[in-house]
């Protein structure tokens, strides 16, 4: 059953003004299996609103459907006031111009080296003298601390690394909604630190919305304003994280704790142990 | 029973599916590469990758393709007493046949394959969502510009292909048998005809086209996995062998 502190479905359309982005009802399937049934989620402006649950909930199609990427089966997704299904193609671009992602590994293009990597979406998008578009490149580079490493090629780089040129990609066509994918996966707990550091200050200094897809617990605690957490396809507990450090519901407990087994069970599905064991037939 | 002919149902819906997006995805890069052609250093940089980095495969295959041809070619000349038409005959089968077919494998196995497993591999670290996230339609940033690369080197390397056979021909022929040199060259002249030239080029731009789209579309629509990269990098080389020898038999049966 639905547990939340606050609904996200009480954020009627009314309210979308206050939201950079909003999912009503949304349902989506992946090959006839169901992914979300009618989920809920507002973005408020100018937050970090973080985004958490167990693996395999749909944390990354949710960005996805935000991005345009993915459409809903049911429901609506609504960017900026609009219904992303009801957008065109050059519309659709025209929104996406306004968002920066930050996927899980970076994506960063392997032929180009840091500085092009950050300039891609300028040279694509805005037709600026190469001195101007140099600054703007080094002031982002600058922004995340790696601007001596602006020649190296992706592949000379860290983890973390990697993922502080994808952030400053990210912001170079200065979006008013970012998207995190998992920043914090496989990162050593400095980069953890400093990337955990540049979302919140990013955040504020800009005057974004920012979103954080993660199941770090402990570290989006510390810089995330609201907090949602999925399971089963839907907003199982939302609010701060204060607020959900003491919800009732065993799923946000076993999940804000880090337990093995509870709610969501540390064994996928299968026999009985000990019959499987000593069944001759399986084992012929 | 059953269960056989519902396998060759399967199969054979499989296969038309696929030949329907293969169809569809053709369109759309069509469609698109009038766009492409007006960033021309997208085209130019994917020219040299797939033409200037195929030349030494292609250079040192056509020196001893030309060779074994003078070989072969003399040695049966040479009984009905002709070793002076070695020079028309390599001539008209690397122009007609061989240069642009076999240029056709060698781009496949060198370029294609290339292609193939860089955009899979670009699917696979979602180098292309992260294009679609940033506004930027990969489809016109960077198929469209490798095809039209592909499309353009293609003729170019059939072009060097046959004029290093020609020389590998000669090679063996002259320099070793001692066929007259002036009779090499002058009965290759007579015999020539501009139609022949032509044939090979336009085969090499229908390969080309072929080759470069095929390796596209299975880089592109490639599962994002090692496996679905490496099984997209083997079916382009082999959908391309087979589409190529197809394809050479229509036009040469049409420009007969």
């Amino acid at each position: 059953m639905k547990q939340t502190l606050q609904t996200a479905g009480a954020t009627a359309p009314a309210a979308d003004a206050d939201n950079v982005a909003a999912l009503h009802g949304v349902d989506f399937a992946i090959d006839d299996k169901p992914i979300f049934r009618g989920l809920d989620i507002a973005i408020r402006r100018g937050e970090v609103t973080a985004i958490m649950g167990p693996s395999g909930t749909g944390k990354t199609t949710l960005l996805r459907l935000i991005t345009g990427q993915l459409r809903a089966d049911v429901g609506r997704v609504v960017v900026d006031g609009r219904d992303v299904a009801g957008l065109s193609r050059r519309e659709l671009y025209a929104m996406r111009r306004r968002i920066g992602m930050l996927f899980q590994n970076g994506a960063l293009l392997t032929d180009l080296d840091v500085f092009e990597n950050v300039a891609f979406p300028l040279r694509e998008h805005a037709r600026l003298p190469e001195r101007l578009l140099r600054s703007i490149v080094l002031t982002k580079l600058q922004a995340v601390g790696l601007r001596g490493a602006a020649r190296l090629k992706p592949q000379q780089l860290s983890g973390g690394m990697a993922r502080r040129v994808a952030l400053a990609r990210a912001i170079v066509m200065d979006p008013h909604l970012l998207l995190y994918d998992e920043p914090f996966a496989g990162l050593d707990p400095i980069s953890m630190g400093v990337v955990m550091r540049l979302i919140r200050s990013l955040n504020d200094a800009l005057g974004i919305s920012s979103v954080v897809v993660t199941h770090d617990v402990r570290e989006i605690s510390q810089i995330a304003d609201s907090s949602y957490i999925l399971s089963g396809g839907q907003v199982v507990a939302s609010g701060t994280p204060a607020e959900l450090r003491e919800h009732p519901s065993p799923v946000v407990h076993q999940f804000m704790d880090g337990l093995a087994d509870g709610p969501v069970p540390f064994h996928y599905p299968a026999p009985d142990y000990v019959a499987q064991l000593l069944d001759r037939s399986e084992a012929a | 029973m059953t269960s056989l002919l519902a396998e060759m149902f399967g199969n054979t819906r499989r296969f038309l599916e696929r030949l329907g997006a293969l169809a569809w995805f053709s369109l759309q890069v069509l469609r698109q590469a009038p766009a492409a052609a007006l960033r021309p250093r997208l085209v130019v940089e994917q020219v040299y990758h797939s033409g200037a980095l195929s030349l030494v495969i292609i250079m040192t295959c056509g020196l001893f393709i030309g060779m074994v041809i003078g070989l072969q070619g003399y040695d049966l000349l040479h009984r009905i007493g002709s070793e002076d038409a070695l020079g028309v005959g390599a001539a008209l089968s690397l122009l007609k046949e061989l240069g642009p077919v076999v240029t056709a494998l060698l781009f496949a196995g060198r370029a294609g394959t290339a292609l193939a497993s860089e955009l899979g591999l670009m699917r696979a670290t979602d180098q292309l969502s992260a294009m679609e996230v940033m506004a930027v339609d990969p489809m016109q940033r960077v198929v469209v510009p490798r095809f039209l690369g592909g499309l353009v080197a293609m003729p170019l390397l059939t072009a060097i292909f046959i004029a290093v056979a020609l020389f590998g021909v000669q090679l063996v022929g002259v320099q070793f048998f001692g066929i007259d040199q002036g009779q090499f060259w002058s009965q290759m002249r007579g015999a020539v005809e501009p139609g022949d030239v032509y044939e090979g080029l336009i085969k090499g731009l229908v390969f080309g086209m072929s080759c470069s789209l095929i390796a596209v579309f299975e880089g592109y629509t490639a599962d994002p996995t090692a496996e679905g990269v490496a099984r997209a990098t083997t079916r382009t080389v082999v959908i391309s062998a087979v589409v190529t020898l197809v394809l050479d038999y229509i036009l040469t049966a049409l420009m007969l």
